[in-house]
């Protein structure tokens, strides 16, 4: 039987960097950090809101996004994009993921 | 658009914002207003009240401290996995120099100053604990800042195997056990012959012996020389025999009746023989001094007994 504090902590230690990729995927169409939880959701990451906004910014500073203001609505929303940057490490750490899942489909086949 | 009366939401930001660097704020502000409000809006609909709304958007962001640590870039702990291998070594390497040192330093000032032994002892134990709190709070204030210190972070040596301590080689711990040996014998010895020394006599010749004579009247003396011999027994089982737990536990019970039969000894005044101080024409201070000194040894060897065999355990 699995601890669930235990089995938590190692799904978190197997998910982390993943939300990134996922961000850098998702925002090559522009989006607002509130959006962008959704969508995150929807598509089967769990990120919580604390970690999502600041790691926005932190992608941002590094130059993998870009931002715009669109003050156009009611409430002006910040709109993120992936950059030429960003473009690049979200293939380079899609054919590392392609290459993980690889081994261990040879991993199980194998025992 | 702000109220007169802040809300739960403005006191939250505030709180976030207070804890980030000035010239994010403003961009960080107008972000999270929007976040918060779309968030809100969400809940609405969903049919809470909008007290309730607020209250649950603001408790799923957490703690401000947190977010803005977030927002800030900064770790949430003192001292991470990148120098804490660095810190505990450089703590102990000033721990086990700079202690020692100012209480002896300390001690011996107070000597020469010609204070008596309780004085030197507990101005030296004062000086120790006070240089030990100092070197642990100082050390950690240096790490939790360059723990902070942004690039370029400087580089930790590379460690090689190089670095593994030298193992204690066999020769090296029977030159250790010999040693034991001869001090045990030489000490036993003073000891046993010590009321025929002729230091000291009396008006008729007779020799006035250095230790309490109280301690033969007793027969403690010889329990302590048995517990001496004993331990060195232990010492030559450690040698010869495979290390287990009930020898690990026979040394540190028989160290610990050692240490504490001395100190006994020492604070009910039956080491020296007054009669002896007194011939000798030794100052009062003289016996308090004596028993200061063996009960700061006496705690020093317990409390490395302790240590050791807590490190014998651990290496099992």
């Amino acid at each position: 039987m699995l601890d669930d504090e235990m089995l938590s902590t190692h799904l978190q230690e197997l998910r982390r960097g993943t939300v990134v990729l996922a961000c850098l995927l998702i925002l090559r169409k522009p989006n607002y950090g509130y959006a962008l939880l959704h969508l995150l959701e929807r598509s089967g990451f769990t990120v919580d809101a604390n970690t999502l906004y600041p790691l926005l910014r932190r992608l941002e500073k590094q130059g993998l996004l870009t931002s715009d203001w669109n003050t156009d609505e009611s409430r002006p929303r910040k709109f993120y994009r992936t950059s030429d940057l960003g473009e690049e490490l979200a293939r380079t750490l899609s054919r590392d993921w392609d290459e993980l899942h690889a081994a261990f489909r040879t991993l199980k086949d194998e025992p | 658009m702000t109220t007169s009366t802040p809300t739960l939401t403005d006191r939250y930001i505030e709180a976030t914002l207070r804890r980030v660097p000035s010239r994010q704020r403003p961009d960080i502000e107008r972000e999270l207003r929007t976040s918060i409000a779309d968030a809100v809006d969400d809940r609405l609909e969903a049919g809470a009240t909008p007290a309730e709304a607020e209250v649950a958007v603001l408790t799923d962001l957490g703690e401000p401290a947190r977010l803005a640590a977030g927002y800030a870039d900064r770790p949430l702990h003192l001292i991470g996995p990148g120098f804490y291998v660095e810190y505990t070594k450089l703590l102990r390497v000033l721990l086990v120099t700079v202690v020692p040192a100012a209480a002896a330093g300390v001690g011996l000032a107070r000597v020469l100053l010609r204070r008596d032994a309780s004085a030197v002892v507990g101005d030296a134990v004062g000086a120790g604990f006070t240089a030990a709190l100092h070197v642990v709070f100082w050390t950690t204030v240096l790490f939790t800042l360059v723990e902070r210190a942004r690039s370029p972070r400087p580089p930790t040596r590379r460690w090689t195997p190089d670095a593994l301590p030298e193992p204690v080689s066999r020769r090296t711990r029977y030159a250790e056990l010999i040693a034991e040996t001869v001090a045990m014998v030489v000490f036993t010895s003073f000891i046993l012959i010590s009321p025929v020394l002729r230091f000291q006599t009396d008006g008729d010749g007779h020799a006035i012996g250095l230790l309490d004579p109280w301690l033969w009247d007793s027969g403690l003396i010889y329990a302590f020389l048995g517990l001496l011999v004993v331990s060195l027994g232990l010492s030559f089982a450690k040698y010869y025999v495979n290390p287990s737990i009930p020898l690990a536990i026979g040394r540190a019970a028989v160290e610990l009746a050692t240490g504490l039969t001395l100190i006994w000894l020492a604070v009910n005044d039956h080491i020296l023989n007054p009669a002896f101080v007194a011939a000798a024409g030794w100052s009062a201070g003289a016996t308090r001094w004596t028993t200061g000194i063996i009960i700061v040894i006496c705690i020093g060897s317990l409390v490395s007994a302790v240590v050791n065999g807590l490190r014998d355990y651990r290496q099992r």
